[in-house]
């Protein structure tokens, strides 16, 4: 689970340099999801390498430059050979989710707030805007259904579990290959476990998640891999969390040097779509691949369908919207009330010359929420939590300054379908309650100014943000928040000082969102009281409590479903019932703007879409949702023409509840 | 040289009254009072900028959600300064600060001999007005006493506006009485002993003025939660710089002077000289960069609110004003209300410096020989 920066949520293309855990305000599309993708989830990335000392098969040091072999920790390790008992699965049954009318063509104008610092994946500055361009143009060996959430083949053909539960092995696509049209093959993978584990990369977080997580792998030919996790997972969430993608092993020489020397380098990719141009500052050109390989694979028809998608650098969404309102930007994101219901109306809009889409989704939640610090001395009382919960009118600033748009987050964490607990009711804005909550605490007597005291200790608690976006919520809150006796200071820092000061446990209140993806949500990085009370770990209510631990163990080592899903449910339960998260809002759906001649399927997206026009490959890190959209040139010459006379069309903004869970 | 120069120096040489005789405003400080007030533009933005400081100081008995008098069940009250008095005082169900609008409204309806007495401004700069399907911003109104219109999130604008004239010119004036003291006393001494003292310090200056401001407020900014008092202090430490190098070449200039001579050979200490001496003579250089400086002044803090780098949230300010305007474009009452208004304060700040600097300038008279 991650952190995003960005409150504006497009097509990916606005996200600040965020560490590798980055916070995010709203839902995101996916994008969002992109950045993260490199972070907890691992569906790409990685290649090969020299082999290791115990394989058969060791191939050359790339350029002439030695490996060290996989190390293998006690206890660990694949079998030499492939097991003869492995069942072989694929997924070529699910139905297809691209539409067979797309055409393509053209060039799709998307922007971003700021021009990468750096065109590597991985080392530093990497997690920048434009980070999920170059990720999810690099796949793994498999991705998962944006509609039925099941694996299906991208870089692998097939995939089979080893009897461990932890060990999974893929079959490679013999057609895959690198944009320099060198093969893809299992040295890549093999390969990209020592570059991940490399200290020349200077990625501390994939070096300890390559050598923590990942502990083994092997290649058995050149089309075969085996990969060894840490712990046993469900089968299905084993690709998500051991999955790693290759690496060009042909293409990077690992030394010294080697940050600064591919900080501009074109890193040869497996996607549909590469690099073609790049004006610093200014913008960036992907071009679509004419003869991909990736074309002949099921999932894969009929998307990705502009010819070039030019990237271009605007530092303001304001400004963006400017651009986009004159057509010189084919799409929007509109999520933002005050752009959906006042910046997006007249002109263009009314006449038609721009469609409006709100598509409800329905992808893991981040979760938004003010995380009390049960280490600081006032909110140690559970009484005062609870009072505080009670005392933060959420539903006055939907209602008013987030124009409704908005829903009251119930849960911690939430759309991760069985394991949602639906049972809990968040709490709500009563004063009555509040006052008892914080009267039970000693805080029964108000000061001059109307604010709680005990002791001479005034109920006030400072609350650490780092999007100016929302301190309209808070401002809001705070008013409200005073009728109970409780005094908000407010604290806006820098995204990335607010966060630190965070993992450094030194708020009071963290008003801040953790981005949700995978299968299953998380909790022993937010609750366990390993992570209590030490810096930089993501426990930011510092709870500890034994019960919860033994629970939240009990969680990470079953591999079966059912009990999970009921050990999820518990575990919700307890974080309610400690008060130490009040969980913020939800946005359930994605909102964007298109202009008319850029076209979507009947069913305009997937149930995981983040965002409707998402020119790469996946949404919410894993899900293979993006590149669904077309540009019709008969449509576009159309609407110009209707533009230079000012001839309007009806007025159109489609709503999609498909896919609304509630 | 002129001649109206020499005699500005002369007169200004003298510019304490006689021992024992009664202070009186000397003839030359008159006489530059009568042209500041003869140069109208100056004079009236001097005299409106005073009246609105001066109300300013007051605003809370203008601009207000408190009450000025409610008079319940025969007792009065002034709630405006003091305490909380919380909602059951007046017969209302809650213990949190009496809605005074609402109990306005009420007591109207009862009519039981209750009276509320509201300011004309019946909100204050932090208040969020906001009821269930009406979204802010709303526009300018005066049903609902929002003469300016409310921001995005409900808060009345002419109050934020009014609190925010009031804080950026006491930041201002705090700013100004800091740097003119460092860089007047530093800038008299470096100029008085020259030498290394002035070396010295002229590349400690030269050094503070090659450090890039803004990136300094911005790092202090992440680190840090701003206050008032905290960003007046990385002002300051940025800001005294400017003063000493006018002070200093004026010291130099003075100091050289025959009557600076002459007190020294009646046995005047160095203090005694620059601050009864050289100070006054040089006071036309500092009464004329004033203006100058609080307008910078209230720009830059301004600029610095503007981006996010200013006093934290929900701090009534101009900048921030600004940034909630050009955010939201489709609601330009924000952005008028606050472009105008510091429009206005600016030009009439400038206007009185320009006045100021004709009036004490000593060649209105100029006869070139």
């Amino acid at each position: 689970m991650t952190r995003r920066t960005n409150p504006w949520r497009s097509d990916g293309v606005s996200r600040w340099n965020a560490p590798v855990r980055t916070s995010s305000r709203e839902r995101t599309s996916v994008t969002l999801g992109t950045m993260l993708a490199c972070c907890a989830v691992l569906v790409s990335s990685c290649g090969t390498e020299t082999v290791p000392a115990e394989d058969s098969t060791a191939v050359e040091a790339p350029r002439g430059v030695e490996l060290p072999p996989i190390e293998v920790r006690e206890g660990d390790g694949l079998p030499a050979s492939l097991p003869a008992d492995l069942v072989w699965e694929t997924n070529e049954e699910d139905p297809v989710f691209a539409s067979s009318e797309a055409l393509r063509g053209g060039t799709f104008r998307t922007w971003m707030l700021a021009f990468p610092l750096t065109l590597r994946r991985v080392g530093p500055d990497s997690n920048g805007a434009f980070a999920g361009y170059l990720r999810y143009n690099q796949l793994g060996p498999v991705t998962y259904h944006p509609n039925t959430r099941r694996p299906i083949p991208s870089l692998a053909t097939h995939w089979a579990y080893g009897a461990d539960r932890r060990s999974i092995y893929y079959r490679l696509n013999p057609r895959a290959r690198w944009s320099d049209g060198v093969p893809v093959t299992a040295d890549d993978f093999v390969f990209a476990v020592q570059f991940m584990r490399s200290k020349h990369i200077v990625a501390p977080w994939y070096n300890n998640y390559y050598t923590d997580r990942i502990r083994d792998v092997k290649r058995y030919d050149d089309h075969t891999i085996g990969i060894q996790g840490a712990d046993p997972k469900p089968l299905n969430e084993m690709h998500y969390s051991y999955g790693i993608g290759p690496q060009p092993r042909h293409f990077h020489v690992l030394d010294q040097d080697w940050v600064k020397r591919t900080n501009w380098e074109i890193e040869p990719n497996t996607g549909p779509y590469q690099i073609s141009e790049v004006r610093k500052g200014k913008y960036i050109d992907l071009s679509r691949k004419a003869d991909w390989w990736g074309d002949e694979v099921k999932y894969y028809q009929h998307r990705f369908n502009p010819d070039k998608v030019r990237v271009r650098v605007i530092r303001d969404a304001n400004i963006a919207f400017q651009h986009f309102r004159k057509g010189e930007l084919d799409t929007l994101g509109l999520v933002l009330p005050h752009f959906w219901h006042e910046k997006a109306t007249g002109g263009p809009f009314d006449a038609g010359y721009i469609v409006k889409y709100w598509f409800y989704n329905d992808l893991p939640v981040p979760s938004a929420g003010m995380y009390l610090n049960s280490a600081d001395p006032i909110l140690a009382d559970r009484r005062v939590r609870l009072g505080l919960a009670h005392a933060m009118d959420f539903d006055r600033v939907i209602e008013t300054v987030l124009r409704g748009d908005y829903e009251r987050l119930p849960t911690f964490q939430l759309g991760f379908g069985a394991y949602d607990n639906r049972e809990i009711e968040p709490r709500e804005f009563d004063i009555d309650k509040a006052n008892e909550y914080f009267a039970a605490a000693g805080f029964d007597k108000r000061g001059g100014d109307g604010i709680r005291e005990r002791d001479g200790q005034r109920l006030s608690l400072r609350v650490t943000y780092g999007n100016p976006q929302h301190t309209e919520r808070l401002v809001v809150l705070k008013e409200e928040a005073k009728k109970a006796g409780v005094s908000l200071e407010l604290q806006l820092l820098d995204s990335s000082a607010s966060f630190k000061q965070m993992q450094e446990k030194k708020h009071q209140v963290a008003w801040m969102t953790w981005n949700s993806q995978g299968l299953s949500p998380r909790y022993w990085e937010h609750f366990h009281s390993e992570n209590a009370n030490r810096p930089q770990t993501n426990n930011l209510a510092n709870h500890a409590d034994p019960v919860m631990d033994e629970q939240i163990m009990a969680y990470r080592a079953s591999a079966d479903f059912d009990e999970r899903v009921a050990l999820a449910h518990r575990l919700e339960q307890m974080v309610h019932d400690a008060g130490v998260v009040i969980p913020t809002f939800q946005v359930p759906y994605t909102r964007d703007g298109a202009w008319r001649w850029v076209k979507l399927p009947e069913w305009l997206g997937t149930r995981t879409s983040g965002t409707l026009f998402n020119s790469q490959a996946n949404s919410a890190g894993i899900f293979s949702a993006g590149g669904l959209f077309w540009i019709d040139p008969e449509e576009k010459r159309r609407t110009l023409e209707a533009k230079d006379e000012g001839r309007p069309f009806e007025p159109a903004t489609v709503v999609n509840t498909t896919y609304q869970t509630h | 040289m002129s001649r109206g120069e020499h005699a500005g120096r002369d007169f200004q040489g003298s510019t304490h009254p006689p021992k024992g005789g009664t202070p009186t405003l000397n003839p030359l400080t008159v006489k530059q009072l009568q042209r500041f007030r003869s140069i109208r533009r100056g004079y009236y933005s001097a005299l409106i900028l005073a009246v609105a400081l001066v109300l300013s100081f007051g605003a809370e008995l203008l601009v207000n959600s408190r009450a000025l008098v409610v008079h319940y069940e025969g007792a009065i009250f002034f709630p405006t300064y003091g305490d909380v008095i919380p909602g059951r005082t007046f017969g209302l169900e809650y213990d949190y600060e009496t809605n005074y609008r609402e109990l306005k409204r009420l007591f109207a309806e009862r009519d039981e001999g209750n009276w509320v007495l509201m300011p004309p401004v019946p909100y204050d700069a932090l208040e969020n007005d906001l009821s269930p399907g009406i979204y802010p911003p709303e526009p300018p109104s005066f049903a609902r006493s929002h003469y300016l219109g409310t921001d995005s999130t409900g808060r009345d604008v002419l109050a934020r506006l009014v609190y925010g004239f009031r804080l950026a010119f006491g930041f201002a004036a705090i700013l100004l009485a800091c740097n003119y003291f460092i860089g007047i006393t530093l800038g008299c001494a470096m100029g008085f002993w020259g030498g290394a003292f002035d070396l010295l310090f002229q590349r400690l200056i030269e050094i503070l003025n090659n450090v890039p401001f803004l990136y300094v407020i911005m790092i202090v900014a992440s680190i840090v939660v701003q206050s008032f008092w905290t960003l007046l202090a990385v002002m300051v430490i940025f800001g005294w710089t400017q003063m000493t190098w006018y002070m200093r070449t004026s010291t130099y200039k003075e100091k050289s002077r025959e009557y600076v001579l002459a007190a020294r050979a009646m046995g005047a200490s160095s203090p005694r000289m620059v601050a009864s001496h050289i100070l006054p003579n040089t006071i036309s250089v500092i009464v004329t960069f004033i203006p100058f400086s609080i307008a910078g002044a209230i720009t830059t803090l301004t600029a610095l609110d503007y981006l996010g780098f200013g006093l934290p949230p929900p701090t009534p300010s101009w900048g921030e004003l600004l940034q909630q305007g050009t955010n939201h474009l489709e609601s330009p009452w924000i952005v008028t209300s606050v472009v105008v208004a510091m429009v206005l304060v600016l030009l009439m700040v400038t206007y009185v410096g320009e006045a100021i600097r004709e009036a004490f300038d000593p060649k209105k008279f100029t006869y070139y020989e």
